[in-house]
């Protein structure tokens, strides 16, 4: 079933966008928006990056331990959700560079949604990074009074 | 930790704290600011060498009493002349709501909510709410660590003063 | 509307059964969150039950004011004397013991009267958005798993089905398992005193079952009722409470194929009343299509515009006042020479000064003449 013409992305939009169920509302910072869409690459509310209303949006999210899977949305798709995303796993041996190219292609290369493509990008590089090893950040050193305190 | 996104600086125009006219001479005047409104209240008035109140600048002050004392011709005037970033005491759009390291500050109860951070490292910080145990805040203190999202209270509850 | 799509209808297995349904009208009405919103707070208030504080509370004393010249407020006091209670002050909300501020009565008006053409829109609409997969993910409804939407189920999956059991192994089985799970897990200790009062725990919408009562036969009812978040609803009697909880669009629904096929005949069409509505249309599009990006970009729309007034470098009025003194971008744009004038150092060369030559001995003589 193709989509029905009393509704478009736009509309959707506008019916979601001052309150639905990925919405995260903070009073502090000055009231940051976030999103928890997995669709939406920077988790941030807005038109563009909201995935689940365009028909056309990119999601990469870590895989296990390591790796990321990395889905798009089939468009004109969306009434049957179980067919209606495209996903793939890298796994972990392979390396980030063919990673980002891979999904550089199929983002931006192919014009699915070029404009989302670096974001996409840095995405899978900030996933990929947290899946490693961070080293304990050093002790910290006593100065002044106290250290003199501790050496007497 | 990544540290914050480059900024112009934080300029604060007034860091002490806004206290109540006559909160300093009776007990029973608390601090909290509020705005003076007697007929003859000379805080109200912006009398000279009076306490400033929040919603307007010393510059602005020290004009009006320089018309007052007669060097300017008209208020209008000084109105227009006072620099635009100088009007009041509210932080430059850039820097409101900043932390002294850059961040800004975001609420998170469980490790889920710091995920919403890993691409805003550099200008969120994440900022564990009071209610949390200090079992479940080493796990959010480990996933800030994972996701490079700096906590702007790791030690909370987690360690005990000694 | 002629070529309406089509919808598969699902088997028990949750495997394509091969029928499919033409989409009823009712599921192109508008999309209207206002009209649903609005009606969705009258409704909801229809059953509600009236309460109040006793009419007696603070008034049953028999205090009279001081009047004046006492040196106490005018309130009224207690009378008599004896006990702590004389003189102290009575009836008033600020009072100690007083009634309360314009106490609540039992003939506040509780209930709302919605006007059932409005109802009956919202009803509509609610359908409408039930269809389209974008408001049942904004609802917080977990559908990756569920074949299509709207999700029709073959009612011979659905007769004769009198056991939860085989309730739960047909949502799981039509993809509807995670939503019932999301449900399932969402139950919370209510906060407040409603837990009290019969209502001592929250949870999860999960999907709405709806059926057709003469031809699924109403034994499914009891199959679902105890599966938590799960609700049932005849297709004749479909309820906007349920079909847009909290007034938010997009209710995960479980139609039967008989249900689903009965929606023509109870709402109709845009251009023929309903069979089971009095003089009920469906409401009619606005726009006949919603997609405004494509109607701007139609070649329809771009052919008749009118060329842009101005280009990237046309000048802008009504823009913030550059000084040419203090902003150099702008002084370059006033004066080509400026750039040249501060390579040569124009401004900072000073003006040469000769020494003054030697006044002639003529002028002398002429000076001392006479």
């Amino acid at each position: 079933m193709s989509q029905p013409t009393n509704v478009s992305d736009d509309l959707l939009w506008q019916v979601v966008r001052s309150n639905n169920a990925y919405l995260i509302k903070r009073k502090t910072g000055g009231g940051a928006y976030f999103s928890r869409d997995p669709f939406n690459l920077l988790n941030k509310h807005s038109r563009t990056h909201a995935g689940f209303v365009n028909s056309k949006a990119v999601s990469v999210q870590p895989s296990g331990e390591k790796g990321v899977s990395f889905s798009t949305k089939k468009e004109g798709k969306s009434n049957t959700p179980a067919k209606s995303l495209n996903t793939h796993k890298f796994k972990s041996g392979r390396s980030n560079q063919k990673v980002y190219k891979a999904i550089s292609d199929n983002v931006g290369q192919k014009s699915y949604r070029s404009d989302l493509n670096l974001y996409a990008i840095q995405r899978a590089s900030a996933v990929l990074d947290s899946q490693r090893a961070k080293a304990d950040a050093p002790e910290k050193k006593t100065r002044g009074a106290k250290a003199r305190k501790t050496q007497a | 930790m990544v540290s914050a996104k480059k900024h112009v600086a934080i300029v604060k125009k007034h860091p002490k704290k806004w206290h109540r006219h006559q909160s300093d001479t009776f007990m029973c005047v608390p601090s909290a600011w509020r705005k003076p409104k007697g007929i003859d209240n000379r805080v109200r008035r912006r009398f000279k060498g009076q306490m400033v109140m929040p919603s307007v600048c010393r510059v602005q002050v020290e004009r009006a009493n320089e018309w007052v004392q007669g060097r300017r011709a008209t208020l209008c005037t000084i109105w227009e002349e006072a620099e635009p970033n100088l009007i009041g005491f509210g932080s430059n759009k850039k820097t409101r709501h900043m932390m002294p390291s850059g961040h800004k500050a975001f609420l998170v109860n469980n490790p889920r909510d710091v995920e919403l951070l890993l691409m805003h490292n550099r200008t969120y910080a994440a900022e564990i709410a009071h209610a949390v145990s200090s079992r479940k805040r080493v796990d959010i203190v480990a996933k800030a660590k994972a996701l490079g999202v700096k906590v702007t209270n790791p030690r909370a509850r987690v360690t005990t003063k000694a | 509307m002629s070529n309406r799509p089509t919808v598969g209808i699902v088997g028990a297995d949750g495997a394509s059964s091969g029928d499919t349904h033409t989409l009823p009208a009712v599921f192109s009405s508008p999309i209207r969150p206002d009209i649903v919103q609005t009606v969705h707070s009258g409704m909801a208030k229809n059953k509600r039950q009236p309460y109040a504080v006793s009419e007696k509370a603070g008034e049953q004393t028999s205090a009279e004011s001081w009047g004046t010249g006492r040196a106490v407020a005018r309130i009224p006091r207690v009378s008599g004397g004896g006990t702590h209670r004389a003189g102290q002050a009575a009836f008033g909300n600020m009072c100690r013991a007083g009634r309360m501020f314009a106490p609540t009565k039992v003939w506040r008006k509780w209930h709302q009267k919605v006007n059932q053409n409005q109802k009956r829109f919202a009803v509509a609409s609610a359908i409408a958005a039930s269809s389209v997969p974008a408001l049942l993910l904004a609802r917080g409804h977990r559908i990756a798993t569920v074949p299509e939407v709207p999700l029709v189920v073959a009612s011979s999956a659905v007769k004769g089905l009198v056991k939860t059991q085989a309730a739960v192994t047909l949502l799981k089985s039509v993809g509807a398992g995670p939503d019932v799970v999301k449900a399932q897990k969402s139950r919370k200790l209510r906060a407040g005193k409603g837990k009290l009062r019969g209502r001592r725990y929250k949870l999860r919408r999960g999907p709405l079952v709806v059926y057709s009562p003469e031809t699924d036969g109403k034994e499914l009812v009891r199959a679902f009722r105890n599966i938590p978040g799960v609700e049932t609803s005849p297709v004749t009697a479909l309820n906007l409470l349920q079909l847009a909880p909290g007034g938010h669009l997009g209710r995960f629904i479980i139609w039967t194929s008989d249900a689903f096929k009965a929606l023509d005949d109870i709402y109709g069409s845009t251009t023929e009343a309903s069979s089971y509505k009095k003089d009920f249309l469906l409401p009619t599009n606005v726009v006949s299509n919603a997609d405004i990006t494509r109607l701007i970009n139609s070649s329809e729309i771009q052919s008749v515009l009118k060329e842009p007034k101005g280009y990237a470098t046309t000048k802008r009025t009504g823009v913030q006042k550059k000084n040419p003194l203090k902003n150099r971008q702008v002084l370059l744009r006033l004066n080509p020479y400026a750039a040249q004038y501060s390579k040569d150092k124009v401004g900072q060369t000073g003006v040469e000064h000769k020494k003054p030559e030697p006044l002639g001995e003529d002028f002398k003589k002429v000076l001392h003449e006479n």
